[in-house]
Parts: structure tokens; sequence; C-alpha cells
């Protein structure tokens, strides 16, 4: 079911993300990213499946798309503008759509510095706000150039946003073009200070289209600080690392499920809808949603 | 100008190897300026290649190597030199060297013209003599009248035409840290100008056509086709 019609009907909408791996699916095995979208799957409405991730090159996120679809599990086909240009990424949602995928996610994409083939050509032929109004002409019927498509797409568009940003005003101006374009439910970067979020919220609500709220599972202080060094757009407060950190490493899961719930829970009535990236960890996403109180929505 | 880095001296001599009898040309424009290839480093070349064993035939350095006139002036007197040569080799950028190769072309001569430059674009001047950085990549369709006079195509690193990506943090790019944000830049002159209303326009995708190459410019006509 597209996550748009969930929002619809004021579901609190609960998703969850995978990444592909390095390689190939073949004789029957099922791959870690099936198996990880598996555990989770009763108990989220839909699973991401990202895009090359951090630029890092991996099996597509079309074909793992169709793997979890295959085990009946709803996936979200994230796309980037980073490695196709403009006819490349139309095709992608015509063949997406084509093999039954109903909801997209549009992103701009790590660059490509970043990843593990740093003297490829990054593409960025067009950015995510572009990649949103193709697509919704896609849906609309015609290509980007005009022409009539013999059968027009019928995707969920969503998008992503980041309440860290300063200044934030900025990062709303794009949300908003984000939403004239197409976007019809947003994903945000991963927050750890539940009064940015609520000073995002604030302004955001104002534009009508659910949100839901992004966390990454914090694992241990090593990984808290790397993000902090390396992942652009995100902070974890040293209140965090000292949490994770005053566990020994076989408490880590537990600390973590405790964590990441509170966190949830506290900005749970500001959204509609939580979105995991346990990085591994999908195992522990269910504990984590038991643990949490769900918004009743009117 | 457009800037250029000197090739390591092995590499100028491997793309050498085999000719023993050398023409060097330099330009006094654009490579003058980057210190790679003025009169001044066409003398260090000259001798550079004598103590490899290399003969010098000739050296010379037009006003502007990429201008076909300029250079077809220097080498009037050198047409002799250059039939005597087995290899040309241009202190200069990619124009440069294929200007010079026209010319050997025009004499009727076939002999290798090999670049001893790396041209890493068109770059403006900040400190004369120590360093340029890169603002415009000739796209054939300025956006500065709408961006505060900051080009997002050339000093965004993903070249975004509506608003940050979510990789900028604390104004700095998530390529470089130590490089501002091209759209944190552009808010913020937008601001001080008063047309932030400006931004919140939708840009449609980029006529990447006014930028495939090679473009030809018709001076007179004022086409670019």
């Amino acid at each position: 079911m597209k996550l748009t019609e969930r929002f619809k009907k004021n579901e609190f909408v609960i998703t969850s993300e995978v990444g592909p791996m390095k390689g190939c699916v073949r004789n029957g095995t099922p791959p870690a990213f099936l198996q990880e979208a598996r555990e989770i799957a009763k108990y989220v409405h839909a699973v991401n499946v990202t895009d090359n991730q951090s630029a890092v090159m991996k099996l597509g996120s079309l074909a793992a798309s169709i793997y979890l679809q295959r085990d009946g599990i709803e996936p979200i086909f994230q796309m980037t503008c980073r490695d196709r240009n403009r006819i490349a990424l139309q095709s992608d949602l015509l063949s997406a759509c084509s093999l039954g995928i109903q909801n997209v996610l549009c992103l701009t994409g790590d660059h490509i510095r970043l990843g593990d083939h740093m003297s490829a050509k990054p593409v960025f032929d067009i950015d995510s706000v572009q990649l949103l109004a193709i697509a919704k002409e896609l849906n609309e019927g015609h290509d980007m150039a005009g022409n009539e498509l013999t059968e027009p797409t019928d995707l969920a568009l969503g998008a992503v946003v980041n309440p860290n940003f300063e200044p934030l005003d900025l990062q709303l101006m794009k949300m908003e073009k984000k939403i004239d374009a197409g976007a019809r439910f947003f994903q945000t970067q991963a927050v750890y200070d539940p009064r940015t979020f609520e000073t995002f919220m604030k302004k955001a609500k104002e534009f009508g289209t659910p949100i839901q709220y992004g966390v990454v599972i914090i694992k241990s202080p090593e990984m808290a600080k790397y993000m902090n060094a390396h992942v652009s757009g995100i902070k974890v407060p040293q209140t965090l690392i000292d949490e994770i950190g005053s566990v020994p490493k076989e408490q880590r899961r537990q600390k973590a499920i405790e964590m990441t719930a509170r966190l949830v829970n506290e900005i749970a009535p500001m959204v509609q809808g939580i979105h995991f990236m346990p990085l591994g960890w999908s195992d522990i996403v269910p504990e984590i949603i038991a643990r949490i109180a769900i918004p009743r929505k009117n | 100008m457009i800037a250029t880095a000197r090739k390591p001296v092995n590499e100028v001599l491997e793309a050498l190897n085999g000719a023993q009898r050398i023409g060097v040309v330099g330009c006094d424009g654009c490579a003058k300026a980057c210190d790679t290839g003025g009169s001044a480093q066409v003398v260090e070349m000259v001798r550079e290649l004598k103590e490899h064993g290399k003969e010098v035939v000739f050296d010379v350095t037009p006003e502007r190597t990429c201008y076909l006139h300029k250079s077809r002036d220097a080498f009037a007197t050198h047409v002799a030199d250059v039939k005597g040569s087995e290899a040309l080799l241009v202190l200069g950028c990619g124009g440069a060297v294929q200007i010079i190769r026209q010319l050997t072309e025009e004499y009727g001569v076939a002999i290798p013209v090999k670049s001893g430059l790396d041209s890493v674009g068109h770059m403006d001047t900040l400190v004369f003599g120590e360093l340029a950085i890169e603002q415009c990549r000739e796209c054939g369709q300025c956006a500065l009248n709408e961006t505060g006079g900051i080009c997002p195509m050339t000093k965004c690193a993903k070249s975004l035409l509506n608003g940050p990506c979510g990789g900028s943090q604390d104004g700095k790019c998530e390529v470089d840290p130590e490089r501002d944000c091209a759209w944190v830049l552009i808010y913020k002159r937008m601001v001080a100008l008063g047309e932030l209303d400006k931004l919140r326009r939708y840009v449609g995708p980029k006529d990447h056509s006014k930028a495939a190459k090679p473009r030809t410019l018709y001076i007179k006509k004022g086409e670019v086709v």
C-alpha cells in the first residue's frame, strides 16, 4: 500500500531502512538485507531500501526493493540524483512502477567524494526538487520533455528534510519547494535533540504534509563520534554518547532500545510517523516499537 | 584565466620519449599568471630539458598562445626551427597546445606537439601569483542574476539549483569541511540584498545542450553554436 494512503487514513506510519550489500543475490541464500527486512516486516508499514548509500557501490535499490516485495514487504524505493541523468532517472521510475513499486523516496544523494569510487564522475544532472517534479509529471502521464506516456506511473512520492540545518529558514524553503514539486510525505534526517525537532516542527507543520521523525540507532560511543565527525547533517549530543558508553558492549543493544524509545516517545506526538535507520540492528526495532506510545489521531 | 598546473618532469620526459631535438613554447597570458608557462618558466624548462640530455632547438613565448594570430606572429622567425625539431613542448593550456598543433599543420610539419601542463579550469585570481579559485563553469545559461552573484552550478559540489543538500553543516560543504556551502552563502547574500523571496522560486532542470561541447562562438553574430 502507498504510504500516502496510510497518512490519509490518519495512521501513524512506521518505517525502517535496510541497505543492500556489495554483491549479488544468488544460490537461493537470503541476503542480509532481506533477512533484516523479514525481522521487522510485522512491525512496520514499509521498509526503505537505500540507493548506493554514502556513494558506496552496492546492489541496486530497485532489485533489492523487488526482493522485499516478493516477500510481501512494502518497499520504499530510494532514488538519488548522484549516479543517473534525467533519462536514466525517468526510465528507472517507469521500471519501478512497472515492477509494482508504489513508494519512492527522492534524494539528492551523498557526494561521490564520501564513497568507495572517488574518481567517478558525479552526475547531479537534476536535483531532488526537480526529481520530485519530474516524478509527478510521470504520474500525470507525460515525461519531463512533455511526451505522452502510454501508461502513467502511479507512485507515492516522498522526500527528506534535515531539521538540524542552520539556517533552518533555508531548509524550510527547500522543503516547501519539494512539497510544491510533488512530495507527499517526508522522512527527516536523524535528530537527537527534541528541542531542535520542536523548533523545526513549529514551522514545518504549517505545510500540512505528513512528516516521519527519522532516527539512526546509536550503537556505540565510537559510532556516534564517527557520525559527528563524518556524517554531515547529524549531531549526536555528548550526553547520548556518554549514555551508550555507560554500559558494557553486551548490554548496548538493550541500552539502544531504551535510548531510542525515549527519543521517539518524546517526539512522536509532534509527527505523523517514525522512520528507523538501524544500520544493521534491525533486530531491536520491534522491541523499540513495542515501547512506543503511538499517538492517537483524530 | 585558464588555470594550469605543471606536469611532473618524468611525465614530460616520457611524453617526449624518442624526440631529441625539442622546441619549447610558452604562453605569456594565463600560464604566466599561473607561474607555469610564462617566459621565466620557459627558461627553466629549457634548462631542465638540457640537463636531461635534450637539445633545445628554439624557444618562443607568444603574448597569448591561444590566439592563433598571436602565435603565428611569434613563430614567424621560427618556421625553420619548427621544421628542424622532432617535437614541440607547449607550456600552456590545452587550447594553446592545440593552437600550436594547428600551426605546425599550417607549416606542413608532422611532429608531435606535447603538453607540459595540466589545464585545471577557468579560475579567478584572488592573490596574484598565489591564489586562484573556480567560480564559473561556462554553462551557457548564467543564473547569477537570481542567486546574488554566487554561482550554485560551480560553487555547490552537486550543482544544486533549488537549495542546499542535507550534507551541509555549520555552513560548510559535506565534500570539504573547509569549504563554505554555496547555498548558505547565497542565502546570506540574498538576505543582505533583501531579495530572499527570489530563492523561493522553483528552478527547473538546466538545459545542458547549451554547454554541450565543443561549442563555437561566432563573435560578430554574437552566437554560440
